[in-house]
């Protein structure tokens, strides 16, 4: 008896084994795992059986994926982790074998990257960098530091001293290199993670992000955008209702709140000593919509044009401008039958801009302030649609606190990916004065809207 | 819980009150998890796709008197959970000046339950709906985490109040906005797609005997196509496609055409947006097409699947 005890806590905690990593899996791909969540799973599949692969894998879902957003990362993760140990195997060769690629690879530029044969100090994503260049561009570097470590100064040999100053050369020349690999803001980093199962999961959500939910805006393809209209429009609506709020009860303002009233007044045996009041109806929100269409933002035109009229259209009394060296008042332009490019393309006409021109959001702030401040009331939202990219950004990031504090809320879509903020001295200055979410994906539009804002 | 059920049983039980379900919707595996770990059940998904007649059903299979709580926004704990019953402790103090101590006006007697406390005070079992939890406010969905993680609740006059016997919770919502992270860890999550059309069918003729078979079909396949074609604002319910069904059924019709489906086209849309989209971009003409192509299509998989087993 004591012999069959032992067996079926070895079998239980084997089972939790696999449980605890499987949980450790779907955290690393995004999900939120509890562990009073696991212990819904161990208890579930207790109570299921392990016998039935697709019973197993329905009890893992309902208690561990709670998110339907989540379905895909979990199928993938539940394939990977729970495939054929011959499998597993395989996609950790390969995993094995990319990784000492890579670094060989890394190592070459240990070997490539010296200044009078001494290494440089520069950052794993700029060898990176370096590593995935075309042989041609990595003799022309090698060739600039062969000739820095041979260089003279006034007749004089250069020593180590010299070296940092190279280093700075080396970095600006690499940060150039990885702007421009980076065009589609892929990061260039080491092949992922060392674990096959891993790899194998991050792999199939790589392929499944050709779905257009988390395809980048500027992927999308011409004949994709009617559906996707119909989404932004959807969740335009759907922000458009958020933005209500009804009767509730507070100190004082509004009517009494006979009920309240009553009840606050029990302690003193019914006699009406303390008053509630309801608190006046707060209006709609009124949203203050600013569009960057400057040159770094071309790209995201067709997404912004369809965002912003999807949103007019569910909000009322919503203002528009759009920004580039200057502001644009979009405002009171919309012709019936009118698209908004059309409307866009007068708007600029009037005023003699064009799309695609500079940034300068502190002319665009000041001139907001100083031309319409009605619209900066306590019941405005501010919404700006950039990536941050701006001329004065010290100014502007000054002034956009000052708006911050005569209005209820400043919301930035930033079209940058999350990850190249904190490199970005631009968006540092305005992160204070902000809420700020990445938003490059239909996706993010969606996580953005459904908090409620 | 006195007779515990086995998987099959459930699923049998499910049937047989009624509620068709398919071993890939996972519906019924996940219910009866959540009946069996006493965890309360979210269900999410569109609307009208079957979310409350999960609850309605198990109050039916285990007997169990169904309480529900309709959310909306600005539901607040004295229309969910309790009230104290002001006129009555008035008419007391009134009566009883002298007499009278805290703890009378306190007490039950002058409680109005409303459906959550009336879940925990019920001496049977029973089955708790929460309907549109997405509707109310985060602060109502936190106040719900004592509720749904130990089943109980605390009244500040009264201390705490346990559940006599565990309620059989059930959550909907239509993912108007995303739900608080605390109260996702307490449930068992179960996501609802519209039905598959051979589900449909098995829905209609079950709900509907006087159905035959090759309408249920045509039917069923026809609002399918119009789920997964158009985007609309709002796709036809399973309800819907039965109010159709009926209708068919009671002006004698033996199939579906185009004129018919013009006719009746708003027992399945029920906005004019999506009545133009659905003009704009397909028509009765092409609806029927497309559904008589899904037919071919089913038929080439129904085969596949036969050749494979």
């Amino acid at each position: 008896m004591p012999m069959e005890q032992n067996t079926i806590n070895h079998r239980v905690s084997e089972l939790d084994r696999h449980l605890v990593e499987f949980a450790q899996l779907l955290r690393t791909v995004g999900l939120k795992v509890s562990p009073s969540e696991i212990s819904d799973a161990t208890e579930g599949l207790t109570l299921i059986g392990l016998v039935d692969r697709a019973n197993v894998e329905a009890v893992l879902r309902a208690t561990l994926v709670k998110d339907v957003q989540h379905s895909q990362a979990f199928e993938e993760a539940f394939r990977a982790y729970f495939a054929t140990p011959e499998q597993i195997q395989a996609w950790q060769k390969a995993v094995e074998q990319k990784t000492t690629k890579w670094d060989e690879q890394i190592e070459s530029t240990r070997k490539d990257l010296r200044f009078q044969d001494n290494e440089l100090e520069i950052t794993d994503e700029q060898r990176a960098v370096y590593a995935s260049l075309r042989e041609k561009d990595k003799q022309r570097l090698r060739d600039f530091l062969e000739r820095s470590s041979q260089g003279t100064r006034s007749g004089i040999p250069v020593d180590h001293s010299y070296q940092p100053m190279v280093e700075r050369a080396l970095r600006g020349s690499l940060e150039y290199w990885r702007k421009k690999l980076n065009e589609e803001d892929e990061p260039i980093l080491s092949p992922g993670s060392t674990d096959g199962v891993l790899s194998e999961v991050e792999r199939a959500l790589r392929e499944r992000e050709a779905e257009v939910l988390s395809r980048d805006l500027k992927k999308i393809s011409a004949e994709e955008w009617p559906e996707v209209i119909r989404l932004i429009r959807r969740l335009s609506q759907r922000l458009a209702s958020q933005v209500t709020r009804r009767y509730r009860a507070a100190r004082r303002r509004g009517g009494l709140d006979m009920r309240s009233t009553l009840r606050r007044n029990l302690r003193y045996g019914g006699v009406l000593v303390e008053r509630s009041y309801r608190s006046r109806r707060k209006g709609r929100l009124k949203i203050i919509l600013l569009c960057d269409i400057s040159g770094s933002m071309l790209k995201y035109t067709e997404f912004i044009w369809q965002f912003v009229y999807g949103l007019a259209s569910a909000v009322n009394g919503m203002k528009n401008f759009a920004f580039g060296e200057t502001l644009i008042p979009l405002t009171g332009k919309f012709k019936k039958g009118q698209t908004f490019e059309e409307m866009v393309k007068e708007a600029l006409n009037v005023s003699g801009k064009e799309w695609g021109g500079g940034t300068n959001l502190g002319k665009a702030l000041e001139a907001l302030q100083k031309n319409f401040p009605a619209f900066l009331s306590k019941q405005t939202l501010l919404l700006i649609v950039s990536d941050a990219q701006t001329l004065e950004p010290d100014k502007a990031a000054t002034l956009l606190g000052e708006i911050r504090r005569h209005v209820r809320q400043v919301l930035w879509l930033n079209t940058l990916p999350e990850r190249r903020w904190l490199e970005t001295p631009h968006v540092k200055a305005f992160l204070p004065f902000c809420e700020m979410y990445e938003c490059y994906t239909l996706g993010h539009l969606t996580q953005i809207l459904s908090k409620q804002i | 819980m006195t007779d515990r059920m086995t998987l099959d049983q459930f699923e049998k039980a499910l049937e047989t009150a009624g509620y068709i379900s398919e071993r890939d919707d996972r519906i019924a595996l996940t219910a009866f998890l959540a009946t069996e770990l006493g965890k309360p059940l979210l269900v999410s998904g569109p609307a009208g796709v079957g979310k409350t007649e999960i609850a309605k059903v198990l109050s039916k299979v285990f007997g169990a008197p169904l309480i529900r709580l309709q959310c909306y926004e600005g539901l607040d704990e004295t229309k969910a959970l309790y009230e104290w019953n002001y006129q009555r402790q008035l008419l007391k103090i009134q009566m009883g000046r002298e007499h009278l101590q805290e703890a009378d006006l306190f007490s039950t007697e002058y409680l109005l339950p409303r459906p959550l406390l009336q879940a925990l005070l019920s001496e049977e079992r029973t089955v708790l709906l929460i309907d549109e939890i997405d509707k109310t406010d985060s602060e109502f969905e936190a106040f719900l985490f004592e509720l749904l993680g130990e089943f109980q609740v605390t009244i500040p006059e009264m201390g705490t109040i346990k559940a006599k016997q565990r309620p059989i919770v059930v959550l909907t919502s239509n993912g108007e906005r995303e739900l608080s992270d605390g109260l996702k860890r307490r449930c068992i999550f179960l996501h609802v797609e519209p039905p598959s059309v051979n589900k449909e069918v098995r829905i209609l003729r079950a709900k509907i005997p006087d159905l035959p078979e090759r309408l249920a079909l045509e039917v069923a396949r026809a609002v399918n196509v119009l789920r997964e074609r158009l985007s609309l604002n709002k796709i036809p319910s399973v309800s819907e496609t039965m109010d159709w069904a009926k209708a068919l059924l009671v002006m004698g019709k033996t199939g579906l055409d185009a004129a018919w489906v013009d006719a009746t086209l708003t027992l399945l849309l029920k906005s004019q947006e999506d009545v133009e989209l659905f003009y704009r971009e397909m028509g009765a003409g092409r609806l029927l097409f497309e559904s008589s192509k899904a037919t071919q299509g089913e038929k080439h998989a129904d085969g596949a699947k036969h050749h494979k087993s």
